[in-house]
């Protein structure tokens, strides 16, 4: 349209659209009416249609495992219902026992009544006659216990239909399909070793089957594996941040400024001076109070690795003075400033001196994750707990325990070696290499003699023989 | 290498220590189970306590109004009600605190308590484990929200089941299962105990709280006036004592305790004290 219409022409335009709107309501009005006619007057109307996950852990549903089904529907106001049926997929099975109808309020806030009925079965029908006909209008629960899916898994479709009072029978509408997984490789395995025989004498035993069930055994290593991943995850991220923090505070207590040494050990004394386990509490539930909000895992391994600088800064602080006063008065009489006899002398030597410690350390915090668990944290004693609040079995925690040995036990092996090596080295490289590189020695308070070289140059760096270290002389 | 063979040879005794240790464990709780159930054989009629003439229960107190920690003590219905209970049998009562998801399991290994009371939800899956005694209670499933949540009661249904919405729950109870089964989009966020998933869903950790109506009730009131309820399912929960299936017995003589207050009116009154 443009602009030099004439009047005639814009009125004209006007009707026109005009009539099409009025075209448009009647097409939705006849809408309506099509999506209203479908609908019956009376019919059963599925709310819902859900299995209970039967899975370790989240919301799937596992063939060949049991569940519980649960179908809602609300009736019609002029229906007095005097029996139901819910027909199962082939191949499945279901329990009468325990089954259960309750009349609720249409918004299921309010309880009526359980319905007294037969429970029958046909088949893969599950039938229900209600001892006598129940109020119209009313909302139904249905539950039934014991039901297993067929291992294959899939789209569940579930057909249902209602007798009403009159005798005449309806069918029951939309009823979503429940979404069924497959048996797993785990459930495969589980369902295989519970038929052996080895396995039922096995868990006939109390003790063998509370701690070592092979069954939740196997069922339980991937999910607590997830968790596995997750504390690995946390302490990889932790241990490295917490490095730098633990130096700097190890230099802050040993500063001259007494500002700075004052508040690195009021921050270590007031850190190492309470439990993790609190630390983590006041950082999970009273931070985001105070306006600081953080994601778990961020914050999980913020507090970890606050809570590991203040003991890595001890453990930096007892390395660095271990180191002979003769290193640092040898270096400066080089001329070299403090900085640099830090850096190039003093730090070089420590490195070496703290790993087996450290490594200690790194062992304490990785097993410190479990402490997240309290706070939601889906780590491996997380994991753990969820499935043996459901299988009652103490078997996940052995299983978690697994999951902590296998870093543990090598790292704890490595420090042992450090360990060994350090003196070792120092007992070795007592008599002088055969090669020309001659070495410069150091020894230490422990009467540890180290070799003393940059560790960036490999160059030595200072010369003093054990006969003249000022410690020895001491 | 000398050494390599030495740290083999370390390796392999430390593994035969952990395996001996656990194997005498195994043991003596072998010995002690078998000791146990010889002694309920003759007369299977008596029941087995852990402590003679006293009523051990393992509770976790912190599902207000069933039990809680008021003032050092354990209060609550369930406290009561057991005390009438043990006062039926003969016994003096004994409450344990315990962890909820490891009340089961303590019972089931025995030795820690005779009886868990902590607001058991009758479930078959559960049955299988240990035996439940007659119910006394019935409750529902409730979700709660901060007042400042974009939950309401009208969208409740649809909005909590949404992926990004966390949902705390207590570990290993009903409404865990609840929301895993009826909201599979959300977040499930378990929690060791009650409180402490309130005190989650008050700092941001978490969007709602999905637990047992009676305790949803008792919480709002008492310690989160800025939160309130939102959705309300009455799944009718019966509650029930769990009792080890080796001492069949004692949830004999409980039910016939249970039954007993039930008809002269004490859990009627008890009910109306604390709900």
């Amino acid at each position: 349209m443009n602009t030099t219409a004439t009047p005639n022409e814009t009125s004209r335009f006007r009707s026109k659209g005009a009539w099409l709107a009025r075209f448009g309501a009647f097409l939705l009005g006849i809408l309506l009416l099509l999506s209203l006619i479908p609908a019956p007057a009376w019919a059963l109307d599925t709310a819902k249609c859900t299995a209970r996950p039967n899975g370790s852990t989240g919301s799937e549903v596992y063939g060949g495992s049991e569940t519980r089904v649960t179908w809602e529907g609300l009736a019609g106001a002029d229906e007095a219902i005097t029996g139901l049926a819910l027909t199962f997929p082939e191949g499945t099975t279901f329990s009468l026992d325990d089954a259960r109808i309750t009349l609720l309020t249409p918004d299921q806030s309010q309880r009526l009544g359980f319905i007294d009925a037969d429970y029958t079965e046909d088949g893969e029908t599950f039938i229900a006659t209600f001892d006598e006909a129940a109020e119209p209008g009313g909302y139904f629960r249905v539950e039934i216990y014991g039901v297993y899916f067929p291992i294959g898994g899939g789209e569940m479709a579930i057909n249902g239909s209602y007798t009403l009072a009159d005798g005449s029978t309806v069918a029951v509408e939309d009823i979503t399909p429940i979404t069924v997984t497959g048996v797993s490789l785990v459930g495969q395995i589980t369902s295989f070793l519970a038929d052996q025989e080895w396995v039922q004498a096995w868990n006939s035993n109390r003790f063998l089957r509370m701690f070592f069930n092979p069954i939740i055994i196997v069922d339980s290593f991937p999910v607590v594996f997830q968790g596995f991943l997750m504390a690995v995850a946390i302490v990889a991220i932790a241990f490295p941040v917490a490095i730098p923090i633990g130096l700097c505070l190890s230099l802050m207590r040993m500063a001259k400024l007494r500002i700075l040494r004052g508040i690195a050990s009021l921050y270590v004394n007031v850190v190492r001076g309470t439990p993790l386990f609190l630390q983590i509490y006041i950082a999970f539930f009273g931070l985001p109070l105070a306006g600081l909000d953080i994601d778990k895992f961020p914050l999980g391994v913020i507090v970890l690795s606050m809570n590991s600088a203040a003991y890595l800064c001890e453990i930096f602080r007892a390395g660095i003075q271990s180191i002979p006063k003769g290193q640092n008065e040898a270096a400066r009489s080089l001329g070299m400033n403090s900085a640099q006899t830090m850096i190039f002398v003093i730090i070089p030597q420590t490195i070496r001196r703290v790993i087996p410690t450290m490594t200690s350390e790194f062992i304490l915090l990785y097993k410190d994750t479990s402490m997240l668990a309290a706070v939601g944290v889906m780590e491996v004693v997380m994991y753990a707990k969820t499935i043996v609040a459901s299988t009652g079995s103490i078997t996940p925690y052995i299983v978690a325990a697994c999951f902590y040995l296998v870093i543990t036990i090598p790292l704890a092996k490595i420090v042992g070696r450090l360990e060994t090596r350090l003196a070792g080295e120092g007992r070795r490289r007592k008599h002088p290499p055969a090669s020309g590189g001659k070495g410069v020695q150091g020894t230490d308070s422990a009467g540890v003699t180290a070799f003393v070289t940059d560790a960036l140059t490999s160059q030595p760096v200072i010369k003093n023989t054990i006969d003249d270290d000022p410690v020895v002389a001491r | 290498m000398k050494m390599k063979k030495w740290g083999v040879v370390a390796v392999a005794v430390a593994m035969v220590a952990t395996l001996g240790l656990f194997g005498c464990g195994g043991g003596n709780d072998a010995k002690s189970d078998s000791g146990k159930t010889d002694a309920a054989q003759p007369e299977a009629t008596e029941p087995t306590y852990i402590k003679e003439g006293t009523l051990t229960v393992l509770s976790s107190p912190d599902y207000p109004p069933f039990e809680n920690l008021e003032n050092g003590e354990i209060v609550g219905y369930e406290v009561d009600l057991f005390q009438a209970i043990a006062n039926e049998m003969g016994l003096n009562l004994e409450i344990v605190p315990l962890q909820f998801d490891g009340i089961i399991p303590a019972i089931q290994a025995g030795g820690q308590g005779d009886v868990g009371v902590s607001g058991f939800s009758v479930d078959p899956e559960r049955a299988q484990q240990i035996d439940f005694t007659e119910s006394f209670y019935i409750d529902d499933q409730a979700v709660a929200v901060m007042n400042d949540s974009p939950i309401t009661e009208e969208n409740a249904a649809e909005e909590l089941n949404q992926a990004g919405v966390i949902i705390a729950v207590q570990s290993g109870t009903t409404g865990e299962a609840y929301v895993q089964e009826n909201f599979p989009n959300a977040t499930v966020q378990p929690y060791g105990n009650g409180t402490d998933c309130f005190a989650a869903m008050q700092s941001g950790q978490a969007n709602a709280v999905c637990t047992n109506l009676a305790v949803v009730k008792r919480m709002l009131a008492d310690a989160y006036p800025d939160a309130h309820m939102v959705l309300q399912i009455a799944t009718g929960e019966e509650y029930a004592a769990v009792v080890s299936k080796d001492n069949p017995a004692l949830k004999e003589q409980l039910d016939a305790a249970i039954k007993k207050l039930d008809e002269d009116g004490t859990i009627a009154q008890l009910q109306d004290k604390w709900f």
